[in-house]
Formats: structure tokens, sequence, C-alpha cells
């Protein structure tokens, strides 16, 4: 903190007095402060002075997290032999040893199971996309598919965290913090991590999105993601009580700022300084927050393009479209949350509304990016915490239910703009889609790969915490450089 | 004071330069071993060279001295005693040679020139090895002597100030009585005074006026309120299960229990003992049982797919690490799949605690929030509306059996009623009798009686169903086999092993026996190092916001040092000596004059002292976010200060849960005087907490130390949420009607005196009476919007009030209550 005290005479009574009486703006004050010495030029916007350790290929991630394991067999990664053989068992050498859920026990004998939807080769990259996704294959030509990521959980909530976290316990602060605590942000009045969530319409999925998901963990706590709600008010609390209109909250304000000031004076304790400047961004909160969800000014053909659901708050259409907008704003991490992803019975059935949910929408958000000029340095992630079975979870006679379980063995996600190579795909599974055989990526090499686009060592980004130093990828990982543009 | 600090500036920065040298050891003094070198060779070498056998690199460890040390120069020792020079530890630490170099140049660590000096002064002295401080037994301490004999109280400030004489630094000044009887208030009843009592205090005379309001307070009923919230926090209590389905639990009378034991100063060593091993008392009562909900308040993983028996391996795990975060401050969770890294805990002293928890007969199956083994904890009004109903059924049933013989012919009757008839009258159901109600059609005497009976029953089984059944402990008749877990997996059995305590630790008494009781005996057993210890840190953090030691769930090697181990030691003995009597100890500290100083803090002291752990000063730290929502509540006079009972749903905004369970749980908020109790009492759903409030534990696993942050959010729900406008509303109304010919500058004062019970000083009465006036001729020429002001909350709006000066009084009451010091103690 620089805190002059010399400085700090300079506020005298008389100007404290003037101020409150003639209901002075929020830019006057903040300058009297400042001026004063009272609040210090430098604020928690700014992250650690050593970083970034290199050039950043992006300034912002977005991660489009879409929980409950979207199938990679069905989705992205086309494997003939499995049509070929479906009905039939697994071969024994596939599964031998491996851990699955409690649901499936033991996958020996259980039954392959062909994709639901055919495959094509879309654009000029070739990459094959299901016919599940439409939009997203018309842009395949800008996305980085990395086809073997594997992963150490077989269940939802340790493998999100350990995705988010690098720890399958809760306790470790996530990507976004991370982020936070290591870059700060260039938004003046919206926190730096922001997280939204959305769920699959007449999903029977009841997964909970718990707060260690966007959870600063050790870091202090004003590194967390804030949450924004997916119906009503996106932040609470935001709107002032009825009775009071701007105007009277700004008296209050400044003679909350006066009289606080008065006290820091007297006690000399920092905190009051931060509490000030925290009043002040929740009172410009109350105008950039409304501001951010007025999607009025938007057109009607942006509005198109994401989709009917866009102006439904808590879809995810509306939070493809509010992540954009915050981006914009200059929000460092944007980490929106889908769920409805666990078909473990509704392949034919609620597979097709989930892709209906998040394909259109995905799609628009990174050409919307792109159209704009802000995909270069934003990075767009999609993916799940791993996939799902290549063999059937169900009975082969009843096509309605037929399911595939969890399965973290192998998985696709996609990555778009900032830093990567659009049109490239990365990363070999075997003819079932079961093991990753060539070009494998732990989630640990993701993250140390996500913090890399954004100029961060991973080995470097550290905090000490009871005895020993802790970072994102915990002691592994590393950085995928085939997939760096 | 101030002049004071000017004049020492120069020596302060003195002493501060070397500050990091002469912290750890001085001139002629030998390096502490368990102070210094413990953890530095802790931090930077136990991760191979440690007490983790599967991770140890050269078959080196440096954690044990026979394995380190040797005292013959030509052994092939690591070190080698008293010659820094022919050690090999020295040599490879000094190697710039990056094959040789330790720690490796790769492993992120480093050792600096200084913790070099370290290691080679320790070898050259010896290398002696010592048991971790908090291991060591507890034993009294002499009190220090000061140099300002003056100064101290009671010995306590002795130990504070003897710490601030070596510093050469000064103890504040005593704060101003307003702010120290606020301070005093809000930590022993977390509520502020009343004005007038501020006063009466302040007019009191008599010497002993202090420590006569301390005992006042310490006998308050709030005070069990107060201190429940922290015990719940560490108990991870909750209303609901958490995870999947987040189903309803009825815990709420263990939470009454908690409070009541601390009103009735139960010594702490018998609060353990019923809490951790109540059922296994020889003459248990319901009473001891309840309190053994304590272990029953983690959370129930009801998701499918999940393997019974994981679960309940989980809920063991979770009843272990907790009773160790509590009562041992030992974090044991690194434990269950690997040796410590840095302590001196193995797997297998894990798995040992561990079993004394798993005989519990819960299996892990089901979800429901009242998993069996419960026990029924009927209220008050519960039980005597049930003997109510006893006794009208038994006047019925005497009543339908006297006459049945006459009202009844039993040849009118059908198969299925003579059946019925047959049974004993006080064993007939509420079905059998609805089934004779017309076995007499012309009696209608005899169809009353009956009714009337069956109405009662009914209405006796509707109330006992709503008795809430507490989740308590019991162990299972045969003795569960516990076994080491291959990292933490339930169903990776290893090694065989029985209940016991850690090693390192004085062992369990054969008289107390090898089950939950012994156990619990054991932890308040005097020759256990660590209990009295984390109690009374956790005590003083309470008090100072930080304790003694730092890491109050950590007393192993990795936690802090306490900054005043002596100090420590005493309060642990005093604990000891006076029978585990908690209020005595707050009453010690909060009498004290290290407690009683002001606040205000130097630039200097900030610069030396940032964190104030030496307190030469007193504390300024914001209030918990639930002790901001009571205050509110109390200084309006909205408060209903009723002790117990079921949880409360206050005021929420709408949507929280539903957007967090996808429709699945409906918030349904209360009304009337259930909108105003005590924040402990209000609803807990594990997956999506309370959302009027900030920094507070998750409640989802054991929390001993809250984190207070200072965000965006926090500001805008004391702003914002109705809870805070009503109560503004309360106190501008309560004042208008108080005095109703006041000036606006009497008004203001009166406001700023009920929330910070000080006089405000001539500029803030200035301040906020030129807003008063301003905001009342805002609202005279803009009614409409007065009259909603004065609508918010559902506390109905006095008409007798000017309407437009209650907005703009409520609106300054806003302001006031938003002021730091109205949010912080002071």
């Amino acid at each position: 903190m620089s805190w002059d005290p010399t400085l700090q005479n300079h506020l005298t009574r008389r100007e404290l007095l003037g101020r409150a009486g003639t209901g002075l703006g929020t830019a006057a004050l903040a300058w009297l402060l400042q001026r004063d010495g009272v609040l210090s030029a430098e604020d928690s916007r700014y992250g650690l002075p050593d970083l970034p350790h290199f050039a950043p290929k992006a300034k912002n991630v977005i991660y489009l997290f879409q929980n409950g394991a979207p199938t990679h067999v069905d989705l992205f990664d086309y494997k003939p032999e499995l049509a070929n053989r479906h009905g039939q068992a697994v071969p024994n050498e596939f599964v031998d040893g491996k851990r699955f859920s409690t649901m499936t026990g033991k996958a020996n004998g259980k039954l392959l199971l062909g994709a639901v939807e055919p495959f094509h080769q879309r654009g000029g990259s070739g990459a094959w996309v299901s016919n599940f996704l439409p939009y997203t294959a018309s842009m395949a030509d800008d996305l980085c598919f990395i086809k073997g990521m594997h992963t150490d959980a077989v269940n939802h909530a340790p493998a999100i965290s350990l995705l988010l976290s690098g720890a399958q316990l809760p306790g470790r602060p996530t990507l976004g913090a991370w982020l936070s605590y290591g870059l700060g942000s260039e938004s003046e009045s919206l926190p730096k991590f922001v997280v939204m969530t959305s769920v699959s319409k007449g999903t029977s999925c009841g997964q909970i999105f718990y707060d260690f998901y966007w959870g600063s963990g050790f870091l202090p706590s004003r590194y967390q993601g804030v949450k924004f709600r997916g119906s009503g008010q996106p932040v609470l609390y935001l709107e002032d009580p009825d009775g009071i209109d701007r105007s009277i909250r700004r008296t209050q304000l400044d003679d909350l700022a006066a009289l606080n000031s008065l006290k820091l004076k007297e006690f000399g304790d920092p905190e009051i300084e931060t509490r000030i400047s925290q009043y002040e961004m929740a009172f410009r909160m109350q105008s950039s927050v409304p501001e951010l969800t007025d999607f009025s000014q938007e057109s009607a053909s942006t509005l198109e393009r994401y989709g009917r659901d866009v102006t439904q708050p808590g879809t995810f259409a509306y939070n493809c479209l509010m992540a954009r907008r915050l981006v914009e704003r200059g929000v460092r991490c944007v980490q929106l949350m889908h769920a409805g992803w666990d078909q473990h019975n509704s392949l034919t059935t609620e597979l097709y509304n989930q892709c209906r949910d998040t394909d259109q929408a995905s799609t628009a958000l990174v050409q919307d990016l792109k159209a704009r000029g802000l995909l270069d340095d934003t990075l767009v992630v999609w993916g799940g915490e791993f996939g799902r079975t290549p063999f059937l979870q169900g009975d082969l006679n009843n096509r309605p239910r037929w399911g595939r379980d969890h399965h973290p063995y192998a998985f696709t996600i996609w990555m778009a703009g900032g830093g990567v190579k659009p049109g490239f795909s990365y990363g070999q599974t075997d003819e079932f889609g079961m093991n990753v055989v060539d070009e494998k990526v732990h989630v640990h090499d993701l993250q140390a790969t996500l913090l890399h686009l954004l100029g961060i060592d991973h080995e470097k980004l550290t905090y000490r915490f009871q005895g020993r130093y802790y970072r994102l990828t915990d002691v592994h990982g590393s950085v995928v450089t085939p997939v760096l543009a | 004071m101030i002049r004071v600090f000017g004049q020492l500036s120069l020596l302060f920065t003195v002493v501060f330069c070397n500050l990091g040298f002469s912290a750890e050891t001085t001139a002629n003094e030998e390096v502490a071993f368990d102070r210094v070198i413990l953890p530095l060779l802790a931090d930077k070498c136990f991760r191979c060279h440690g007490p983790d056998e599967a991770s140890r690199e050269a078959d080196l460890r440096l954690d044990v001295r026979e394995e380190a040390v040797s005292e013959d120069p030509d052994s092939a020792a690591t070190i080698i005693a008293f010659d820094a020079d022919a050690s090999e530890l020295i040599r490879r630490i000094e190697s710039d040679d990056a094959d040789e170099q330790m720690p490796p140049p790769d492993s992120n660590l480093s050792l600096s020139d200084h913790e070099r000096g370290l290691l080679r002064q320790w070898v050259n002295e010896g290398a002696p090895y010592a048991q971790l401080w908090s291991f060591r037994a507890i034993e009294r301490p002499e009190v220090p002597k000061t140099s300002r004999r003056s100064w101290p109280r009671n010995p306590i400030d002795s130990f504070i100030l003897s710490e601030l004489e070596q510093r050469q630094w000064q103890p504040a000044a005593p704060a101003d009585s307003y702010r120290l009887v606020r301070r005093l208030y809000l930590d022993l009843t977390g509520l502020p005074p009343r004005p007038a009592e501020a006063d009466a205090f302040i007019q009191d005379s008599s010497p002993q006026a202090y420590e006569q309001l301390v005992d006042r307070l310490l006998s308050s009923p709030a005070f069990g309120e107060r201190m429940a919230w922290n015990w719940l926090d560490a108990a991870r209590y909750a209303d609901s299960n958490g995870y999947q389905g987040d189903q309803d639990r009825t815990m709420w009378p263990w939470r009454d229990w908690v409070v009541q034991s601390f009103n009735n100063n139960l010594p702490f060593n018998q609060f353990t003992i019923q809490q951790l091993a109540g059922d296994l008392l020889p003459q248990a009562t319901d009473d001891h049982r309840l309190a053994t909900g304590f272990s029953r308040n983690h959370m129930i993983n009801g998701e499918g797919g999940r393997i019974a028996e994981e679960n309940r391996v989980d809920y063991v795990m979770d009843m272990t690490e907790t009773m160790g975060t509590v009562w041992l401050g030992l974090t044991l969770n690194c434990c269950r799949c690997h040796d410590h890294k840095f302590d001196p805990l193995s797997r297998k002293d894990y798995y040992s605690l561990f079993a004394f928890f798993n005989q519990t007969p819960v299996d892990g199956n089901g979800r429901s929030g009242q998993t069996e083994p419960t026990l029924r904890v009927p209220t008050r009004a519960q039980n005597r509306i049930l003997s109510g109903f006893e006794e009208q059924i038994f006047e019925l049933q005497s009543k339908v059996e006297e006459i049945e013989p006459v009202s009844l012919s039993a040849n009118a009757l059908n198969e299925e009623q003579q059946k019925i008839l047959e049974k004993p009258i006080r064993e007939r159901s509420q079905d059998d009798l609805s089934k004779l109600r017309d076995a007499s059609p012309e009696d209608s005497d005899y169809k009353n009686q009956i009714e009337k009976l069956r109405e009662n029953l009914a209405n006796r089984d509707r109330v006992r169903s709503s008795i809430p059944k507490v989740m308590v402990m019991r162990d299972r008749g045969e003795t569960r086999t516990t076994f080491i877990l291959n990292k933490g997996l339930y169903n990776d059995r290893q090694d065989e092993v029985l209940a016991s305590i850690p090693e390192q630790l004085p062992a369990l008494s054969e008289a107390d026996g090898k089950n939950r009781l012994g156990l619990a005996k054991w932890i308040v057993n005097r020759s256990n190092p660590l209990t009295a210890r984390v109690i009374s840190n956790r005590i003083w953090a309470d008090v100072f916001t930080t304790g003694i030691v730092k890491t109050a769930e950590d007393f192993g090697t990795q936690g802090e040092r306490p900054t005043h181990p002596e100090l420590l030691d005493w309060l642990a003995s005093e604990l000891h000596s006076s029978n585990w009597d908690i209020k005595h100890l707050y009453r010690l500290i909060l009498t004290s004059e290290t407690y009683r100083q002001s606040s205000k803090s130097t630039l200097e002291q900030r610069e030396l002292d940032p964190e104030n752990r030496y307190l030469s000063r007193g504390v300024r730290r914001r209030l918990p976010s639930w002790m901001i929502r009571d205050q509110a509540l109390f200084v309006s006079g909205l408060l209903v200060p009723n002790l117990g009972g079921p949880p409360i749903n206050t005021y929420q905004p709408s949507g929280v849960w539903e957007d967090a369970t996808f429709g699945r749980k409906s918030y349904q908020r209360d009304a009337g005087e259930k909108l105003y109790r005590r924040s402990l009492y209000t609803f807990w759903r594990r997956i999506i907490a309370p959302t009027m409030f900030f920094d507070t534990a998750s409640r989802q696993v054991c929390t001993v130390t809250n984190s207070i942050t200072n965000t965006p959010l926090h500001a805008l729900t004391t702003l914002n949420d109705i809870t805070y406008i009503e109560a503004a509303r309360a106190l501008a109304t309560r004042i208008l009607l108080d005095q109703p010919e006041a000036t606006s500058q009497q008004n203001i004062e009166a406001a700023f005196r009920r929330i910070l019970i000080r006089h405000p000083n001539p500029t803030e009465t200035e301040v906020l009476t030129n807003s008063f006036d301003r905001l009342l001729e805002r609202y005279r020429m803009d009614q409409e919007l007065a009259s909603k002001l004065i609508q918010v909350g559902e506390l109905p709006t006095d008409s007798t009030v000017d309407p437009q000066k209650l907005a703009a009084l409520t609106s300054v009451c806003n302001t006031i209550m938003n002021l730091d010091e109205a949010l912080c103690k002071e």
C-alpha cells in the first residue's frame, strides 16, 4: 500500500463538508481521495508484477464447460470400426484392469455401440463432426480439436474439480482464480472472474454446480469467481431499494466516503481504504451490470445467430452472449457451465436436446467474437470432464434407452482463438475410441497449455499455503506445443 | 502516544532491519531446533528425505536424528555433529554443482544464504533435535518480569508487554470507554450495547465496574449464541445433507444443546466427552446422546450410483478429520493416502484414529437426513401437547370401554368389527376406530366418543411425527475390523490396524478403554499436549482475530510457530487448572490491559507489525456478516431474542434455491417474528448457503478459521438487502416517535448513538445533518419516493410519523449502518 501520512492532512474538514454539501460526483470524489492519498492509485485490478512471464497469445478465456461429460464417440471422435462391430463384445484387452463407474463395474463383455448419428468430414480441414452438431461442424476450420484428452477421475465432481482446480478434492484455486490472482483484469466496473450456469431443458440429469468449481481455494477470496445468477438479477442485491434512487444513493456514498476517510485518518486501518473503493465499485456495478445485461443494442442478426433462447436468462444461449459482452468489457475469465451431458440412458433422446441447446450458441459465440476481432485475444474452450464409454450401457434391443457410462480414458475437447491452431486436430484414440494411443493430453497438460497461452509459465505461478508451494498443475503438466499457432 | 512513536521511529527502523535474524536467534543463543531448523528441514528437505517412506530418496531421512546424525567423524552419516565442514548435508547445500546441489535445482526449492548459515551453525552446535513444540507436555511457565510494572493487569499483559519491551515497542493507550464497551458487548454477546447501558457503565465510578460488566455479559443468554457460531462452523453444522438431493435434516436440537452448554459453562472436558462419546458414558442420558450429534453433522451423499461402503468410509473419514482439526489442531487428511510429508504422522496413525469412529452402525446407504441411529428430541411445547393428548386419550378410552357393552349389540356387528372388539381398547388403531364408528348407528354418543378418540389419536401421532430426530452416535455390537486403505480407496484394503493414538503422542489410558469414550477422555487428559493449546488458541483468535498460532487448524510442523509460546502455554495451563472453564478464559483475556488498548495505529506500527501479531494496539476488524445482521436487527429494536428452536427462512432474494437445485427446492420465506431471529437460527442449506451472509464457512467440512474479505458484493448486501433497509426504517421510526419535537441534529445524534454507541463528533454530526436536511427536501418534493422507502419490509408503517422525515432519516440510518465503524469492532 502506498500511503503517505504526510498527505493525509490535505483532506480538510472544510473539503469534506463542501463535498457533502454539493453532492460531489464519483470522479471528482475519487480524484480528491486519490490526491489526498486516501485512496491509493493502485488497486486490486492489477495482477502480480512479474506477470505475464512472456508475451501472451490470449488476454481472456471463455471456458464453455459441458458438465456431465459429452460423448466423444458420438460427437467428434469418428470410429467406423465401432459401427462395424456394433453389438459385439468389447475385446478384453481394451478394458482389462480398468476402473469404471460403479454402474458399469467390470467392463468385460460389454457390447460395443456404434455412433448414434452419422459423421461427416467438414470444411477444408476435413475434421469429422457428427450430425448431432451441425453448427459446430460448420466452423470446423476455426477449431482446434484435442482428441487425446484423458483424466484420472471416474465420477463427475472429482473429475470437474481436477480439470478446473488441478485436484480431485475441493479446496484448490480454480483456473479463473489463478488468472485473477496472476493477471488482474482490465475492467474497472466488473469482477475479474465471472461464472454463469445453465442446464439443458427437460434433462433428467440432476447435477449440482458446486461453488468449489469456481473457488479461490487458499487464495484470498477476492479472487473467487463471482457467480451471476441464472434468473432474476445476475448479481444479488444489485438494485437500489425502493425509495432510494441513484442521486440519494450517491449522497449516501459521498457521506460514507467522507466519514470513512476521516476514520482512516484517525485509525490508519488500510482496510478502510479498501472499503471505500469497494463501495465505489459496488456503485459502479449497480450501473454496469444492468448495462451488461441489456441486450437491446444487440442487432437482430446477432440475437438470431445465438438462437431463440438468447433473451431468456438462465439458458446457455443467454450466457454465451453474456460471455462475449463480459470479455468485451475486460473481464479476464468467463466460465460457463452447462449441465445435462450425462447420457446413461438417453443417447437417442435427451442427447438431441442437449446438442440443440448448446451447438448453435457455442458456434455463435466463436463467430461473433471472430466478426468483432475479439477472437484473436480470446481463448474459447469447449469440453467436459471426461468422455463416455464406447460400449453400451443398457439393453441393445431397447434403443430408446441406450446410454454410455463415464469414461476417463479418452475424450475430446475443442479450442478456438487466442493462439491455438485453427482447423487442426491433435491426438489419436484406438479403433473404438477407448484409449488414447498417440498424442496423449492429460488434464494437467491442458491446464499448462491454457496458462501458456495467457503468457504464464505454469511452474512459476505458485502460492504458498500450509508449508508448500501450490500451482494449478500440481507437480505435473507440460505445454502441448503442437496445438500452438 | 503518537509523539512517543515519532521519537522512537529511528530506533524502530534499526530493529526492523534486523528483525529477520533477531526473531529467530540472538547472538549468543543456540539455534532453536523446533522453531528454526525443523521448519527449514520440513520445507526444503522432507519431501524426499522425510517420514514418507514411499517418496524417500537415497534412503536418507532427516526427520529422525539417529538416521541422520553421528558424533563419529568417520561415519557415513549425512551430518557429523559439531563439524559442519565434515558433514555431507552442508557440503551438498553449499554446492554449486547442479548434480550435487540440495535441494536439487529442478525441485523449485532453494535455500537462502541466511538459511544455509543457520543449518551450518546448528550442525556446529551438535545438530541437536527436539520434539515439535506442540507435542511437548504443557508446563505452566513463569510470568515474565517487565520494566513497566504499572501496565500489566494480569499475567496475559506481562507476556504481551515482555515481548513488546524486547522490541522496544510501547503498548497503546486504552481505548475510549464507548468504543471499549461496544467492543466488549460484541465479543461476548454478538450484539452491541444500548446507549443507556453504555452510559450507565461509563458513569459507574466503581473500580470493579468493568469486571462486573464482563461477568454480567458472560451470564447473558446471548453469550451462548455468540459462542455457538464458531462451534457450528467447526462442527460443519447445517440443516440439510449437502450433495445432490440435499435433503433436509433436523439437527437443530443439537445446535440448541451447544448454546445451552456454553451458557451453562459446561466444563470443556465434559463438553468434549459428551459430544464425542456421550452415548458411551456409564449413565448416558438423552442429553448426552444428543451431544453426539456433533459427529453426525457430516454431509450425506445420496447420489445414485454411489457404493454404500464408499459413502460410509467417507463419513468415518470426515468424523476422524473433524476431531483431528477441532481438538488436536492436526490436519489429518493427507494421511488418508500417504504418510504425512511433514508431520510425524503415518497412514497407520490415521487409520488407527479412524478405527475409533469406524464402529458406527451407519452403512452408507440411503439419503435420509434422519439416518439411524437417531434420537427423538421433543421440545417442551411438544411434550406438553403430547401429554395433553395422552390424558384426553386415556379418558376417552375409559369412557368408550365403559359404554361399549351397552351401546353395541353383538349380533349387529360384522366379523371385522367383532375382531376389533376383542382387542383391548388401548391397542386399537385409528383405522380400527373408523370401522367401529358406525357399529351402532342409533347410539350417537358412542359414535361421537369413538370419533373424538380417533381424532385425538390422529393429532397425537401428528405431533409425534413432527418431533425432530437428531442423528446421533452409537457403536454397533460386533467390532468392525479396520484396515489401512490404499490411497484412501474404500475397497483397497491393506494391513489391519487397531484403534490407537499416534505414536508421537502420549498413549491411551488402558482404564479408559479403546473406544470413542477412551479417545474422548484421552483428548481432554492433561497429558495431551494439544487440546488445551488448540482451544486456548482459538479463543484467543476469536478475540484478537489471529491466534497466537496463526494456523489454528495446524499445530504440526507446517503450521506457524506461536508468536508467544509461553503465553499460549500459560493460557492452556490456566484452562487445565480452572477445570476447563471457558468463561474463565474469556474473562481473563477481556479484562486484560492488552484487550483494552485503543485500535488506532500509526504508520510505524503498521510497518513493523502489519498484522498486529504482537498487540501493540487493540484489534480493529470487520464483524462477521452474521453479526452485522444481528446488530442491525438489535439497534432497530426488531430483534426477537428467543433462544433455540427450528431454523427459519428470513428475507432472501427470490429464485436462489430454485436456481441452485433446478427447481427442486423452493424457498418459503417465513413471516412475522421469525424474520427477526438471530442469524444463528437461519436455515442453512448446505448446497446454497443463505445469501445474506458473506465470508462464512461453507459448513461442508470442518472450518476453524474464517477469512475476512472486503468486496463490492458485501457492500451491495448491507446497502440493499431488505433486512438492512427495514432495520434502518424501524430505527428511524423509533427515533421520530421517541422525540417528536427533536431537531434534525438531535435525530441524527440519536441514530448515530443507537448504532455506534459513542457520541458523534462535530464533523460527523454536520455531514449527516446536512444530508438529512437535503434528503428531507428531496423527499418533500418526491413524496411518492418517500412512501416507497418507508414500506420496505414486512413491518407495518407507522402512520403517525411524518413520512418524508421518516424516509430521510431511514436513508441516513442506512448510511450510518454502512459506515466502516459500524461494520467493524474497533
